[in-house]
Order: structure tokens, then C-alpha cells, then sequence
């Protein structure tokens, strides 16, 4: 689906948000020795997702660009797995968690180019939350490499 | 059948109308039937403003502070409630979801800027002023009761820009919403009930014709705000404020000028462009209406296609979707009234490049008898009807300017004065728009110059007819009289 409105790009990240969030839970479920680091994770979805609902209703005006700025911005590339694998190892979920996050940074990277110009407070939000991905993915590595 | 009766507020309590009359208030993207409006009568505009006359009292010798608190309430409960307010400006106008959003949210910044009251409403002093020992003091006092004879494009803002202001700066009101979409008045008024504003500072009366001409000619109504037309604000509601000595604010119709330079960056002009013309459905009196490009032939090409590529994208359908980027007309009659216009356009000699009458909606179950797609005219001149008069639906149309003084000419030759927008990288060039274009509302690269709160909204010639603005500290000056006291002790 072409994500061209603030609000379909809004509904898309919290779904991401709250798919992710979903899969961190149940990671910590099924893994009992990483269980505070995935609730972390997930915790952090809910923070994202707040942020993000924040700024938008923050600064929304009927006058700006609203409807009309997001461009050649389509949800699938960024569809993420939201479902554990039957019987997956704490390896397999991490490599799960970084192909998610790796698409998720790149939707906040894309969105928040696209929303620069009419929406400077979202965009700020946006870029925030793809760098703090970045760091997730780097959590993510190092716990793989010791998996 | 079965749908609710909506009922006046009057002195704190619902009422229903003395009338028989009742309208249809219908969903124009579903075509459901929503609520039944009363057209209530000149007896209930009586009642309404006896009501408000007699809070106005108690409420004027209220402390402004304690008068800002009760804002502080309202604004708490609308952002609580923003999703819901947002969803009925959608169900009963058709504006997408976004746009209704962002609607609730300049509503809502007219109530904290009013919020400021005790700031905004203070007066001024000097000692000494006419000799030693002689000083003067300005006080701004509030004058009685106001009302504003509301639009129907901005259904929960346009009162907005008026009711917290008046009433902050201790006068009381009576509202009157349009009867197309009187629901998301009538949900404001219920947060109104909700901070248990004193009874009678704000009623409302549901109604057309007769309840204006009620409210026009009452002599207990010190001053009318309206939002609508420019024969409606200036042949009725200008002219009678005047035969009645009430103080008016009227803002009227518009058609806006989007004028385009070589130098601009096209790309990131687009959304602007689009949000402008096609934007609330093209209903909004900072609606862009003639677009001017002024550049090369290459460049005017280049501009055509990518508006026309741009318009042609939009998706089109129910508001209440989330991607959907342009809804509805407000009512089959306002399609009618805007189809006539294409008709002129053709019949004129304009070429229709894209024409909107070919619908392409995003679910097309939708019943089509409110919505147009965008639609694109080119090779119009300034004489051509649709260049000239207002049509308040998505039809953009696009002209030729040799430079841009030319431009700015046909921005004086039309009456209207309400908004205008270059789109440039020259700042030398926008400085000239913005110091020469004689229009209350200039956007430099911003498409739909709309004032915040804490700025004066109105436009010039005949886009306006009063004297001080709406919002920010032109609506505290509007709503009281300045007092001086010049005072001496022997």
C-alpha cells in the first residue's frame, strides 16, 4: 500500500511499533535469560509510539501539507515479522529482530525525509527513532554474536 | 427516520426549538442521514440572547483569571476528545481525517491563546500625562453580547476563532452553526456545558435565514461575527450591522492567486501546491484558485505536467479513511454548483486538462453524488468566469504571466483580497510580492497562508468588511471598549 497521508503513515509506524513490541514479548517468553533485554525492546516500542503520536498531534494543521507530502513511501519493503518461529532458538529470534529492525530504520529514514519540509517536529521524531534503531540493531549483534 | 433531533442551548440547558422546521444533516461521503437541525425561529434568538444579556452582568465582574480557567478546562477536554471531534468534522463536512485533525488543532489554539486573557486584555497608563499630578488609564472592558453566524467549511473552527475570545474577555454569546453541519458545534457547546460554564455566557440556536436576520436586527446584540460569503457578508450582514450600529466582523470570499516562478524548486513546491487547491476539497477561503506561472515555455510545460501529474494522483473518497487524500464536497448542491463551473470554463474557451467529472474514487461503492475528483483548466485568461469568480470546490486554474508584475496586476484586477502565494527561490522577489500584493493573507512558498491564533486573520477589499480582525489581540480589541480615565487628586 502507497503511504501518502500523515495519518496512513502514522497508522503504519504504530502498527510496526506494536507488531515489533508483540514479538519482543513473546521472545522474552519463550528466552528466560534475555527476557529483561526483549521487554527493554518492547518498552521502548510503546515509548516510540507515544513519541511519535505526540508530535503528530502536536503540530497537525489543516494548512500544511498533511495529505500530500509522503512520496513513493510503500508499507510492504517495511512489513515485519511479528510471529515467532515454532520451536526457534534465541539465534534464529535475533536474526528475526534485526531483519525487523533494519526495516523499520529504513522507514523512519524514509518517512522522516519525506516529512522534512511541512512537518519539521515529526521529521525530528522520525530521525530520532531511526537513530535509536541503529543502536537496537547494535544490542541485537552483540547478543547474537554470543548466542 | 429515527435520526436525533438536535436542540438549542439556551441558559444553561437544552431546548428544543419553537419550530416545525427541521433540516437533514447527512454524511456527504456516505450519504447517511446523520442528525435533524431545527431552523429555529426569531423566537428563539430572542430567548437566547435575553439569556445572554442577563449572565452578561455576573460574568463581565467575573476575575479574567478565573474566566481563564474555565478555557483551560475546555482545552483539556478537547484534547482529551480530539479523535472524536476530528471524526465528526469528517462525518458531517467529508474532509479527510488529517485535515479534521488539523482543524481540531488550530481550534484549539484559539482557546489557549484566549486562555491569555489576563494578559492579552490589559489595558494601558501614564503619569503625569497633561501636568503634574494628572495621570491617564486605558481599560479594555468588555461590551455585551456577540454572536457569529458560522460557516460550513470549518465546522468546528471557524466559531473558534470568536467564542473564547468574546467570552474571555467577559462578554457573552450566542452561536449560530451552520445548518449543514451542526454537529461539532453542538459537541463544543456539550465541553461548554461540561466545565459547568456559568448558564447563559454561551447558547447556542441552531437555524438559516430567519434565526440570522434575528440575530441581525436585535437591538440587545452588540456585534456579529460571520464567516461566509461575500454577497451574504457584505449585502446583509455589513449593511445591517451598519443600519443597527452593531460592531461586525465579516470574512468573506476569496479567489486566491498562486503565482509561480522559474526559480522555484517544483519538487518540494508540489505538496504545497496540491494542499492549496485541493486541500478541504478546495472549500476554504485561503484556497488556492489561479495558479500564474511566470517563466519560460519549457518551464510552463514543465509545471503543467507535474500539476496535472500531481492532481490526477490524488486519492479520492471517504475522509474517515486514512489514506484517502481529498473527500467529498460538502452537499450534492455544492457538486452541482461546482460542475457548473467547469461547464462555464469549457463553454469559455479554457481546456479542461483534467477533469474531475470522471471520477475515480478509492472504494467505488461510495454513493457519487458529493464527490469530484480534481480538476485542472488550462490556456484560462483573467476575463474568463472561472478566473474571476469564486467556485469553492477542487478546480484549479492555470494562466499564463509575462513577469511578475504582471502577476501581481491580475491579483488587483480580481475584487477579492484574501490570500495570495509566490513560490520562489528569489528573495528579492518575494519581497516584492509580499510588500505590493494587496492581500490581508501572504504565503512565500507556503500555499495556504492560514494565520495562527496569536496573529490577526482577515482579508482586504472584498474578502472582508469591518474594521478589526478575528483571533490573537484584533479579537480582545473587537470584543471590548477601551475606557480612559483621566484623573486628578486636589
Amino acid at each position: 500500500m502507497e503511504l501518502r497521508t500523515s495519518s496512513a503513515v502514522i497508522g503504519f509506524a504504530e502498527s510496526l511499533e506494536t507488531g515489533a513490541a508483540r514479538f519482543y514479548e513473546a521472545a522474552a517468553a519463550r528466552i528466560v535469560d534475555l527476557a529483561p533485554f526483549f521487554r527493554d525492546l518492547a518498552r521502548e516500542n510503546g515509548k516510540n509510539v507515544q513519541s511519535i503520536k505526540r508530535a503528530y498531534y502536536s503540530v497537525i494543521s489543516d494548512a500544511l501539507e498533511t495529505g500530500f507530502s509522503f512520496q513513493n513511501l510503500l508499507s510492504e519493503p517495511y512489513a515485519i515479522e511479528t510471529v515467532l518461529p515454532p520451536e526457534g532458538d534465541a539465534a534464529q529470534i535475533l536474526t528475526i529482530a534485526i531483519a525487523n529492525e533494519t526495516r523499520m530504520v529504513s522507514f523512519y529514514q524514509q518517512a522522516a525525509h519525506c516529512s522534512q519540509s511541512f512537518m519539521a517536529d515529526l521529521s525530528r521524531v522520525l530521525k530520532r527513532i531511526a537513530n535509536n534503531g541503529e543502536k537496537r540493531l547494535s544490542r541485537l549483534r552483540e547478543r547474537l554474536e554470543t548466542a | 427516520m429515527g435520526a436525533a433531533k438536535l436542540r438549542n442551548y439556551i441558559g444553561g440547558e437544552w431546548v428544543e426549538a419553537q419550530t416545525v422546521e427541521y433540516a437533514e444533516v447527512i454524511d456527504p461521503a456516505r450519504g447517511k442521514l446523520l442528525a435533524r437541525v431545527p431552523l429555529s425561529t426569531s423566537a428563539d434568538v430572542e430567548r437566547a440572547v435575553k439569556s445572554a444579556a442577563e449572565a452578561f452582568p455576573d460574568w463581565r465582574n467575573t476575575p479574567p483569571a478565573a474566566r481563564a480557567r474555565y478555557l483551560f478546562r475546555l482545552k483539556e477536554l478537547m484534547e482529551d476528545r480530539f479523535d472524536e471531534l476530528a471524526e465528526i468534522q469528517t462525518r458531517e463536512h467529508g474532509k479527510t481525517i488529517d485535515e479534521s485533525r488539523g482543524e481540531t488543532r488550530r481550534g484549539i489554539e484559539q482557546v489557549e491563546v484566549a486562555s491569555a486573557i489576563p494578559t492579552l486584555m490589559q489595558g494601558c497608563n501614564l503619569e503625569d500625562i497633561a501636568a503634574a499630578g494628572i495621570d491617564e488609564h486605558c481599560f479594555f472592558q468588555p461590551v455585551g453580547v456577540f454572536s457569529h453566524i458560522a460557516p460550513f467549511n470549518f465546522p468546528f473552527m471557524a466559531p473558534l476563532w470568536f467564542v473564547p475570545y468574546a467570552i474571555a474577555a467577559g462578554n457573552t454569546f450566542v452561536v449560530k452553526p451552520s445548518p449543514r453541519v451542526p454537529l461539532s458545534q453542538t459537541r463544543v457547546v456539550e465541553l461548554f456545558e461540561e466545565i459547568d460554564l456559568p448558564p447563559g455566557v454561551l447558547n447556542m440556536v441552531h437555524g438559516a435565514n430567519e434565526a440570522t436576520n434575528a440575530i441581525l436586527h436585535h437591538p440587545d446584540v452588540a456585534g456579529v461575527t460571520f464567516v461566509g460569503s461575500t454577497a451574504v457578508g457584505r449585502d446583509i450582514i455589513y449593511k445591517s450591522c451598519g443600519e443597527t450600529g452593531k460592531r461586525v466582523i465579516a470574512q468573506c470570499g476569496a479567489k486566491n492567486f498562486i503565482v509561480v516562478l522559474e526559480d522555484c524548486d517544483l519538487e518540494k513546491s508540489m505538496a504545497g501546491l496540491m494542499t492549496s487547491f485541493f486541500g478541504n476539497t478546495g472549500q476554504r477561503c485561503l484556497a488556492g484558485a489561479n495558479l500564474v506561472l511566470v517563466g519560460s515555455d519549457s518551464f510552463r510545460q514543465r509545471a503543467v505536467d507535474a500539476f496535472i501529474g500531481a492532481a490526477a494522483a490524488i486519492r479520492v473518497g471517504d475522509g474517515m479513511d486514512g489514506s484517502v487524500q481529498m473527500g467529498p464536497l460538502q452537499n450534492a448542491a455544492s457538486k452541482q454548483r461546482v460542475i457548473g463551473y467547469i461547464e462555464t470554463g469549457i463553454r469559455e474557451g479554457a481546456q479542461l486538462a483534467l477533469d474531475g467529472r470522471k471520477l475515480r474514487l478509492s472504494d467505488p461503492d461510495l454513493p457519487q453524488d458529493c464527490f469530484l475528483n480534481p480538476s485542472v483548466f488550462v490556456d484560462v485568461t483573467p476575463q474568463m468566469t472561472i478566473a474571476r469568480e469564486e467556485i469553492f470546490g477542487p478546480v484549479a486554474c492555470i494562466l499564463r504571466a509575462a513577469d511578475l508584475d504582471q502577476a501581481i496586476d491580475m491579483i488587483h484586477e480580481s475584487p477579492y483580497g484574501n490570500s495570495a502565494a509566490i513560490y520562489t527561490s528569489s528573495g528579492r522577489a518575494a519581497q516584492k510580492f509580499r510588500h505590493d500584493v494587496k492581500c490581508g493573507n501572504i504565503g512565500v512558498n507556503v500555499g495556504v497562508p492560514a494565520p495562527m491564533a496569536f496573529f490577526p486573520f482577515g482579508g482586504m477589499k472584498d474578502s472582508f468588511f469591518g474594521s478589526l480582525h478575528g483571533q490573537g489581540k484584533d479579537a480582545i480589541r473587537s470584543f471590548t471598549d477601551p475606557k480612559v480615565v483621566v484623573e486628578r487628586w486636589f
